[in-house]
């Protein structure tokens, strides 16, 4: 797909809401479209995206200096490939001072990322209350919102805008695809074996349904520069 | 305008006496004011690794020395001179300022006198506030709490620090803010201005590759202190070129 470096914050105010398995199925898109995405898991108490990405994931403990050192200076200091950032929740407000802090957000501009924002709106109204404000303190060239059906979305219907929906799956296809050897690519390409086959049309419709999302990232970024 | 001479000092070491220095050196710099610098840490200066140019490394018994600070303020043509104080030497050397007569000098308006006093987080630092002020008439008295390596904060007791305080009416109070250790270590390393690290430059010129993290929080720590800074009155005169702010003349 041809649109500029990519750097993508998934994040939301709650926990347990779907975040790092959005990230998941992007790596894989961003991967099955040819780009060549590096991962920034802040998770760093429980992360699981280095056993699904080995070799592109970075573990990083943002509570300490040099954890954001990790972040921003890698981010910085090899432009030009996309960046895919898993942010646990509660680091949400130390992210978002970081980026202001160290102005952030000009520097990754300078240095050629388009920025998108894609935060989870959990069910009740504070999550979307901090939906935007968190779009108003990160200001990304794109914002987001993900409705997530499994867990329930304070989002409005229809709002127009780019909106991501993962759909609901099934209990036991979740426990399939967080197992740590199961890759979504792999699945897409062909192998389906590990999935019953009840099952499959479940995930297929979830992964068609957030890629068909993300493919309006690159449309939306174009036209934003139209704009400008 | 009439020179302005800062002494920054405290009466023990590890308090941050030259990062203060520095920050002030950096300020000046920002600020386009033209500066020099001695420090009186002989015969190896902290002060002169950063600003190699701007400072020269002094004995302040040396009566030679004495000259070469206090003789060129008017010749020097330079708005601000700077002496950092060695470790421990404040009371003495407020003491042999005022043997020579340049406490006297301040005070009949030669110049602007100022002193910094770095003081940390005990209690003992309360008592130097005592020891120094029957030196402090006619003279800029900025009392900085050095907050830049602290995790604790300040121990005082709020009584205590007011019988201490009352006694100096006309101290000024400012935070040194903290900054981030790495952070610090880093620029300490690089032998750097802050003003080159935040801008990525080493010391001779060449474009660095200092971290943008720690460039980041050196400039917000930057910006925090010109706030404290800006508001002493000495540093607000300096700036203005010594023409009181809105009074319109040349």
């Amino acid at each position: 797909m041809a649109f500029p470096p990519l750097l993508v914050l998934v994040c939301s105010d709650r926990h347990r809401n779907g975040k790092t398995l959005l990230a998941r199925v992007l790596v894989d898109f961003l991967m099955l479209e040819g780009r060549d995405p590096f991962v920034l898991d802040l998770d760093f108490a429980e992360g699981t995206l280095r056993d699904f990405f080995p070799g592109r994931t970075a573990l990083v403990d943002f509570a300490q200096v040099a954890g954001r050192m990790k972040v921003f200076d890698t981010i910085l200091a090899s432009p030009g490939r996309d960046y895919v950032i898993d942010l646990p929740s509660q680091l949400l407000t130390l992210f978002c001072e970081a980026m202001t802090d160290l102005r952030f957000r000009q520097a990754a501009k300078t240095s050629g990322f388009s920025f998108v924002t894609m935060f989870v709106v959990d069910q009740d109204r504070d999550s979307l209350k901090a939906a935007a404000s968190t779009e108003e303190k990160l200001a990304p060239d794109l914002f987001i919102p993900v409705n997530n059906r499994f867990v329930g979305s304070a989002l409005p219907e229809g709002i127009g805008s780019t909106v991501l929906t993962m759909e609901k799956i099934d209990p036991d296809l979740h426990v399939i695809v967080t197992y740590r050897r199961f890759s979504f690519r792999t699945f897409l390409l062909g192998e389906e074996s590990g999935v019953p086959l009840r099952l499959r049309s479940n995930l297929k419709n979830f992964l068609h349904t957030l890629m068909d999302g993300f493919r309006e990232i690159g449309p939306a970024l174009s036209l934003l520069k139209l704009r400008v | 305008m009439k020179p302005t001479l800062i002494l920054v000092g405290a009466d023990k070491g590890g308090v941050g006496k030259t990062t203060v220095s520095r920050a002030l050196l950096d300020f000046f710099a920002r600020k386009n004011v033209l500066t020099r610098a001695f420090d009186t840490e002989n015969p190896r200066g902290s002060l002169k690794r950063f600003y190699p140019t701007a400072t020269e490394i002094i004995d302040l018994e040396n009566v030679a020395h004495q000259m070469k600070v206090l003789d060129t303020l008017e010749s020097a043509n330079v708005p601000v001179t700077l002496v950092d104080l060695k470790a421990g030497g404040l009371s003495y050397a407020l003491d042999i300022f005022e043997r020579i007569g340049v406490l006297e000098a301040a005070r009949s308006g030669q110049f602007t006198l100022g002193l910094f006093h770095i003081i940390g987080s005990s209690i003992a630092s309360l008592d130097e506030i005592g020891e120094i002020a029957r030196y402090l008439t006619g003279l800029e008295y900025v009392i900085a709490r050095n907050f830049i390596n602290e995790t604790n904060f300040f121990e005082w007791d709020e009584t205590t620090t007011r019988k201490y305080f009352s006694a100096n009416q006309k101290a000024h109070e400012i935070d040194i803010p903290k900054l981030n250790e790495m952070a610090y270590e880093q620029v300490d390393v690089a032998g750097v201005t802050f003003k080159d690290f935040i801008e990525n430059r080493t010391s001779d010129g060449q474009a660095g590759r200092f971290s943008f993290v720690l460039r980041g929080y050196v400039r917000k720590w930057c910006s925090e202190i010109d706030v404290e800074f800006g508001r002493v009155k000495m540093i607000q005169d300096i700036l203005s070129g010594g023409r009181a702010p809105g009074s319109g003349l040349p």
